[in-house]
């Protein structure tokens, strides 16, 4: 065996060769077909450096020399000695902060008409607050690498088992790992507590596989498993060096002078965490960013939002601006300067500036004077607020909504980064896992069938949907009887207890009953009583199946590798406990083609029969032709199982005659004994017994779906964000979720690609790896422009149906080949939901990129294991889903909520008002600033275009971090169109975002427009009105009055216009816009009033006092503003009257409505109806039409070789299995031959 | 049946009550207004019936304040007399030459008063195309120096006119061009051959003459820099807290087009009064074509003459009447019913999503 595999390692390694080498692809397609293993790679493989390591075991002198890494992980951005230089040089990375830099720079040269002070002070305060922001969140980060890194770990120290912290282990050491613990590094498998030197690991964290794999130890090392034994063990690994592969490893053992070939197989990685096994012990081998896990972690690539890189260009717009602003008053200055002005003394020696003789310089000059006059027009406090604003929104509401709060895992919300906040209110595509995110992975036996009659009264969750969106509540009821426990949920007291016995056909629910107890590959586990038994199964379905038995008397409580053993009660007559045990002759096991599974058994009594089930399409082709009625009954339950979002199966038997038996058993060994096709004959084999069967029944199990999750969808969609469901299930599996969650329903048109057809089938069969890349590809385009134009054609008509595309990883994998890809695009987003099914981890990342990058729309990936990674940081925004075991798609996010649910609140709630507020803080900031610059602007035209500035120095640098900052912020917290119900009442709100419609370049220009009004009403109205005496006393205005007075208008026009575009006023509204203009006034009051020590040169010395005096103060403070304010106010007037947004109406249709107190749901509409005649009403409103969807999807990934193993049989991988792994390859490296 | 579901929806109480009992450790956010947005807050909507009540609250506060304010502008007499090119003698071209060169420059103008002027009836003098605002200008004084005999030489933002000849050892008291530059035409009133006195008192803002220009300071160099004299000079016996000319030229103008106050005469001039001024045409406008102007006026509560704030006021009191008048029109016409949901975007065309 392991000859084999190292075989197969060999292999494994050619192929990473192969994409280097492309000549010898041809011989290497032979090696390739003999062994059917490919190298899977997430995401891109580091080429191996050359060499290799040794390791010695247990020897820490011994591997002193070497200097392998520690196992302390870090994952913090600075230390305390980088954080300033880096700190410093990401702040300065950023445009604006350099802009300013420069301009600080500028404006200490003699050029500058404003003091250095004017752009210091602002610089430094947003640099402060940046920096101050930075560290805490690597300090965050910091804390998170310590708790990761002093989790203890046994090791072996002096023939003692003695725990010491993950970071302290090094390469060589002997650990010991018990049950549900996490490996710490990558492990050498020595050996296990279990017989046979195996384990079972859970790689949920690598790959979000939840079923158990199993690692084999080298027969050599199973005994040093004591620690008095494992400090015996001295063993020289010689293995490849750290990369980033994980299903590749290839190494040697040197060990009691022999050498062991390692492969996979004896590898243990970190982030995997052990299962059924009481400990396991291992040698260390990778260590911490060494390990396989750390490798293929890439650095969290840093998101920006759509909204921050449009702000980039709003900003390089107002460059611009400034740019042109600065060049008119340039020419203007070479062109005014003239030595006529003699009181300006330009005759004698004049610096350049000035000087009359050379009108270029002074033009050139005059142009950075006005750039550091004009800086201002650049809001350089914007980040900063923006920053501040998110960092409050995520820290202080997203984190701490009780609405995203789980209770049953304890689980807040998390944002984990808060720079992506405004880009949830504008997702378009979401892109979802499966298990573990949209349904639970829990599988409860819920319904069944038995000869036609139905039992279980349960309302599934999309049965509730229906029935909700349908405006009926149904309540959860359930009857005294209804027994629930983990994969049982039934409620129906006519199978319960014996009570089958007075059904209409009592032998058929026997044949049930013992079906689901004896057709399976289930291994029980612990006290052989009902309540204490537990039942290892490789696929939860199988699990409930048992325990549904188990419920209804015939409870299975040991497995032989030839018995099964059931406890049945009440068969013979009620109340009596007999053990039966039932002989197994053969398993035919389930496989993704056969897509069923039989068992021959024989009774105690000598009876032979085949227990069967699978799904309905197999089991009804095979049944013998009698009891057409049943047929037909069955289907229709079946139909309505699946379309209530049940997976089913049909159970069949037959009787066997034992002759018949006899001759079919040895065509059967003889096939399973064969070398060459072993699994295409026992398939055969299997097809001769599995015929004229007899159809039991059905089962339906529901694949728990997240709480919430249709009505979640539901909402969703309404807000017009169209979602994926990319799964590695199969299928079926993926389809029933759909039909589950209302993505897909029967009224839908469908396209499904699949590579599950037999002409591909056939191909593959053949082996011709060419061939089948070629043939499938065809296969792609085909079906891809047939699909496309059918959808074109639905689309043209004015009612088509909605499209739904389910395609498979295969087919994916081809249909994202460059020349493919568009016509993908294409067909894709013209459907209302797509299924991805059988994709592997770097597919999602793909198809994610192809939306975001193809599309050019706002993306959302959610999922919750390790596979959804790569998806999730591919996507605009990634949520993880938290509360459960693995951490690593949260440790990829940028959001994590415990439910998917919760996807409402923080997209509908969260990320609208984010949007909402974001966008009216950016354009507010543009205002002001241009408002603002633009007075000294016109300014400028008034003062020979010398550059004299307008403001004071301390006015203007105060203008942006005091006089106007804070209400901007309040508004980018407080803001809120419509309460929380009413954003998720009215989904259709999100629409909003989704088209920008908030900060397009029409809004800026509005903007503009009144910016540019406002600043001439400013600018004009107080210069012309200063003109005169201004008191009764005759005496005149200096400069410094009327830009006084003209700073007061701006900056009680600026607080008062944010007031006008609020939608809610809090009281902190008027603190902030009242305190800001208070501000204003203390500061002059105090300013003003006093002697500065410094010269300050033009002084406005006294300046408010004088103007104070005179009545016009009043008088112009009265008009300016609301003459400034007159056209925005007209503008909101028309607007709401003529063109109102869809926030406006809600606004208006609620308007007498208090703010309900908590987010209570409005949506509870009290009926009049009983409980009963609720949930009766609710039923009969569910669609009752005919599907030919029948909810098979009993799916087990693993499920063969688990049972196999069990039994002491390796078996290979199985076709799908390797065609799964095949579909998860990036692409073939293999040039197709044209 | 009935007795079961109670039975049920009992144990279901009980049993959701268990999770929501306190635990230790809980994760569960604290509620508080703040972290679940619930402040509470006015909704303002900017409803029709709002606009129009806006506009006329406006219209009506605007239109008295505009009316009082131009009757106040209307109530003040100016008289406005440019003088610059007459007061060059005839036959003098290159009256840039003629200004430079030294001599006797008087020159007489008669003003007639076209209406009763109650005292005090103040004199200004206008200049045009005169840029104190010009950076080179404004920076171009030394407010220490000013304020504070002991800083006498700290004149190093005064350049050129910092020290006589550049030489740096005799600072310019006041420096810069500013003062540099001081406005020297002079003007004398007589009604009937009866001098009319001009108060030179008290036309400075008192702030100026007591904070910044110090009573201890006098005036040394002033004009002895070069050949080449800016304007008037100072008298050097006394301190620049008293050179009231200085201070009110120093309070530089925000705009080139400025008034600034020369005296009060103070007497009632009658309708119909003669008045003739003789002036000294000193002051190089010239070279810059710049216009100088003599301007009697009296001042109202709103200070001199200046319509504009009456005609804005009036203006805006208008327009919103009138738009007041527009949207009740309008809203009369073709109302549009508040909270319609035909007006969400969703309903409007539910085929375009």
């Amino acid at each position: 065996m392991s000859g084999w595999e190292w075989d197969r390692v060999r292999v494994s390694r050619l192929g990473t060769r192969m994409g280097r080498n492309r000549n010898n692809y041809s011989t290497l397609n032979e090696r390739v077909r003999s062994t059917r293993t490919t190298t899977v790679r997430l995401g891109h493989v580091t080429p191996q450096a050359p060499g290799h390591r040794t390791i010695y075991c247990n020897d820490r002198e011994a591997n002193q020399p070497v200097r392998f890494k520690g196992n302390s992980i870090s994952t913090t951005k600075f230390n305390f000695f980088t954080f300033l230089p880096k700190g410093l040089f990401e702040q300065f990375r950023r445009v604006a902060n350099l802009y300013f830099l420069s301009i600080s720079i500028l404006s200490a040269t003699s050029i500058s008409p404003v003091s250095p002070i004017t752009n210091v002070v602002p610089l430094s305060l947003v640099l402060f607050v940046s920096l101050v922001k930075e560290a805490f969140e690597d300090w965050k980060r910091l804390q998170n690498d310590m708790s990761i890194n002093s989790n203890l770990i046994e090791v072996l120290l002096d023939q003692k088992w003695e725990p010491i912290p993950w970071k302290k282990l090094q390469v060589g050491d002997i650990v010991r790992v018990k049950q549900d613990g996490f490996f710490p590094a990558d492990l050498l498998f020595l050996a296990s507590t279990n017989s046979d030197g195996v384990c079972y690991i859970e790689t949920a964290n690598l790959d979000g596989e939840t079923n158990l794999k199993i690692r084999k130890a080298l027969e050599r090392t199973w005994d040093f498993l004591t620690p008095e034994k494992a400090s015996e063990f001295k063993g020289e690994v010689q293995c490849e060096q750290p990369n980033n592969s994980l299903y590749t490893f290839t190494g040697n053992l040197l060990f009691q002078k022999q050498t062991l070939p390692l492969s996979p197989n004896q590898i243990l990685l970190r982030g995997c965490s052990l299962r059924n096994t009481e400990y396991i012990v291992g040698a260390v081998v990778f260590t911490g960013h060494e390990t396989k896990v750390m490798m293929n972690a890439n650095d969290v690539p840093s998101k920006r939002s759509t909204l921050e890189r449009k702000l980039d260009k709003l900003i390089l717009m107002l460059f611009g601006v400034l740019f042109t602003m600065c060049l008119i008053g340039a020419i203007g200055s070479g062109i005014f300067i003239d030595r006529k002005y003699y009181y300006l003394s330009l005759s004698k020696s004049v610096d350049d500036q000035f000087n009359p003789g050379n009108r270029l310089l002074v033009a050139v000059l005059t142009m950075f004077t006005l750039i550091t006059l004009y800086s201002t027009i650049i809001p350089i406090s914007l980040y900063v607020s923006i920053e501040m604003v998110k960092f409050i929104q995520s820290t202080q509401y997203i984190n701490k909504d009780l609405h995203m709060y789980h209770n049953e895992t304890n689980t807040p919300a998390l944002a984990r980064t808060s720079n992506l906040n405004e880009e949830l209110g504008q997702v378009e595509y979401i892109f979802s896992d499966k298990t573990g995110t949209l349904t639970r992975n829990l599988m409860e036996f819920f319904k069944c069938s038995i000869g036609g009659e139905v039992y279980g009264t349960g309302i599934t969750e999309i049965e509730k949907g229906i029935a909700q969106r349908n405006g009926l509540k149904v309540e959860d009821r359930k009857s005294a009887n209804a027994v629930h426990e983990k994969g049982f949920n039934f409620d129906d007291a006519r199978l319960m207890r014996g009570a089958w016995r007075n059904e209409p056909n009592p032998d058929t629910c026997k044949e049930f009953f013992r079906c689901l107890a004896i057709c399976h590959t289930v291994l029980p586990e612990g006290e052989e009583s009902p309540e204490k038994i537990t039942y290892q199964a490789a696929s939860p379905d199988e699990a409930a199946l048992v325990t549904a038995a188990k419920n209804f008397g015939f409870f299975f409580y040991r497995r032989t590798p030839t018995m099964i053993y059931v406890r049945e009660s009440n068969v013979e007559k009620m109340g009596k406990i007999q053990d039966v045990s039932y002989e197994i002759l053969n398993v035919l096991e389930f496989n993704s083609t056969r897509k069923r599974q039989s068992v021959v058994c024989r009774y105690p009594d000598g009876r032979l029969v085949l227990y069967c089930k699978g799904a309905d399409s197999v089991i009804f082709e095979r049944l013998a032709s009698v009891n057409d009625d049943l047929r037909r009954v069955t289907r229709e339950q079946l139909e309505q199982f699946g379309s209530s979002g049940l997976r089913t199966l049909c159970l069949a038997y037959r009787d066997l005659s034992p002759d018949m038996y006899e001759s079919w058993n040895e065509k059967f060994i003889q096939a399973k004994s064969s070398l060459r096709d072993r699994e295409r004959k026992l398939d055969e084999v299997a097809e001769l017994i599995e015929k004229d069967l007899i159809l039991i029944g059905c089962t339906a199990i529901e694949d728990k779906l997240q709480e919430g999750v249709p009505a979640c969808i539901e909402t969703l969609s309404r807000a017009g964000i169209k979602i994926w469901v990319l799964t590695g299930d199969k299928m079926e599996t993926a389809i029933n979720i759909a039909y589950a969650c209302n993505l897909i329903n029967n009224d839908m048109k469908q396209f499904i690609i699949s590579s599950e057809t037999d002409a591909i089938r056939e191909v593959e069969d053949r082996g011709d790896q060419v061939e089948i890349a070629r043939f499938i590809k065809e296969e792609v385009k085909k079906e891809l422009k047939k699909c496309l134009e059918e959808a074109q054609h639905s689309l043209r008509t004015v009612s088509g149906p909605k499209l739904a595309l389910v395609i498979d990883g295969k087919c994916l994998m081809y249909a994202l080949d460059p020349t493919l890809r568009v016509m993908l695009l294409n067909l894709s987003l013209n459907c209302t939901s797509v299924v991805c099914c059988r994709v592997s981890p770097l597919q999602k990342a793909q198809v994610t990129t192809l939306v975001k990058k193809g599309a050019r729309k706002i993306t959302l990936s959610i999922g919750d294991g390790a596979n959804d990674v790569s998806m999730i940081q591919a996507a605009h925004i990634g949520i993880g889903i938290s509360g459960m075991e693995g951490m690593q798609a949260v440790m990829a996010s940028d959001f994590a909520i415990a439910q998917f649910r919760f996807l409402t609140d923080l997209l509908l709630v969260h990320g609208r008002w984010s949007y909402l507020r974001l966008c009216k803080v950016v354009t507010y900031f543009f205002y002001k600033n241009l408002t603002f610059t633009l007075t000294q602007f016109w300014f400028t035209f008034h003062t020979g275009f010398s550059g004299q500035r307008f403001y004071d120095d301390w006015f203007q640098s105060l203008y942006n971090v005091i006089f106007t900052a804070l209400p901007v912020i309040i508004v980018g917290l407080f803001d809120k169109d419509v309460s929380a119900t009413l954003s998720k009442k009215y989904p259709e709100l999100y629409m909003e975002g989704i088209k920008n419609v908030f900060f397009k370049w029409r809004v800026v220009a509005v903007w503009a427009f009144f910016s540019l009004y406002q600043s001439l009403v400013f600018y004009c109205f107080v210069t012309a009105s200063s003109k005169g005496a201004k008191s009764s006393s005759g005496k005149i205005f200096g400069l410094w009055d009327v830009s006084t007075m003209t700073f007061t208008c701006v900056v009680v026009t600026v607080n008062l216009r944010l007031l006008l575009m609020c939608n809610s006023i809090t009281r902190w509204h008027y603190i902030s816009v009242g305190g800001s203009i208070l501000a204003w006034f203390i500061f002059i009051f105090i300013y003003s009033g006093i002697m500065t020590p410094m010269d300050r040169q033009e002084n406005v010395y006294f300046v408010i006092y004088v103007l104070m005096s005179t009545l016009y103060f009043y008088v112009t403070l009265l008009l300016v503003p609301i003459v400034a304010l007159f056209g925005d106010f007209i503008y909101q007037g028309i607007q709401r009257w003529f063109f109102p947004y869809d926030y406006q109406i809600v606004q208006e249709i609620h308007r007498h409505e208090p703010e309900s107190a908590g987010r209570s749901d409005l949506l509870e509409i009290g009926n009049q109806l009983t409980p009963a005649e609720a949930t009766r009403y609710a039923i009969s409103l569910l669609p009752q039409e005919r599907s030919k969807h029948t909810g098979f999807a009993f799916d087990s990934p693993g499920y063969e070789s688990f049972f196999a193993a069990q039994l002491g049989v390796y078996a290979p991988q199985k076709a799908w299995d390797v065609a799964r792994r095949a579909s998860m390859k990036s692409r073939p490296k293999i040039p197709l031959k044209k | 049946m009935m007795s079961s579901n109670t039975a049920s929806s009992s144990a279901v109480v009980a049993g959701s009550a268990d999770p929501a009992a306190p635990r230790r450790n809980s994760k569960k956010p604290k509620y508080s207004r703040f972290t679940q947005q619930e402040l509470p807050a006015c909704k303002p909507i900017l409803t029709p019936r709002w606009v129009i009540s806006a506009f006329l609250l406006v219209s009506v506060v605007f239109i008295p304040i505009g009316v009082a304010s131009l009757f106040a502008s209307r109530d003040v007499v100016e008289i406005v007399d440019r003088y610059e090119s007459d007061c060059i003698p005839p036959g003098i071209n290159d009256k840039v030459n003629y200004i430079q060169t030294p001599g006797d420059k008087s020159c007489n103008r008669t003003i007639k008063v076209p209406k009763h002027m109650k005292k005090p009836v103040y004199v200004y003098y206008q200049l045009d195309n005169f840029y104190q605002n010009h950076r080179r200008y404004v920076k171009s004084r030394s407010d220490a120096q000013l304020r504070d005999n002991s800083s006498a030489s700290d004149t190093s933002t005064c350049k050129p006119e910092d020290t006589v000849n550049g030489t740096g050892t005799l600072p310019i008291v006041p420096c810069g061009l500013i003062a540099w530059s001081l406005f020297n035409d002079t003007y004398s009133f007589s009604r009937n051959n009866l001098q009319l006195i001009v108060n030179k008192k008290d036309i400075s803002w008192k702030s100026d003459r007591e904070h910044k220009f110090g009573s201890d300071v006098y005036p040394k160099n002033f004009q002895a820099n070069g050949t080449l004299i800016g304007g008037a000079s100072l008298d050097p016996t006394k301190p620049l807290s008293e050179q009231e000319d200085l201070i009110v030229w120093m309070r530089t103008a925000a705009l080139p087009t400025f008034r600034k106050l020369y005296g009060k005469i103070e007497v009632d001039l009658e309708q119909n009064d003669v008045i003739s001024v003789t002036l000294q045409n000193n002051y190089n406008t010239y070279s810059f074509n710049g216009k100088k102007k003599l301007v009697l006026s009296t001042t109202s509560w709103l200070g001199g003459k200046n319509d504009f704030l009456g005609i804005a006021y009036l203006t805006v009191g208008g327009l919103c009447f009138f738009l007041a008048l527009v949207f009740t029109l309008v809203y009369l016409v073709k109302p549009r019913r508040l909270g319609d949901p035909s007006y969400l975007s969703w309903n409007r065309n539910p085929g375009g999503r």
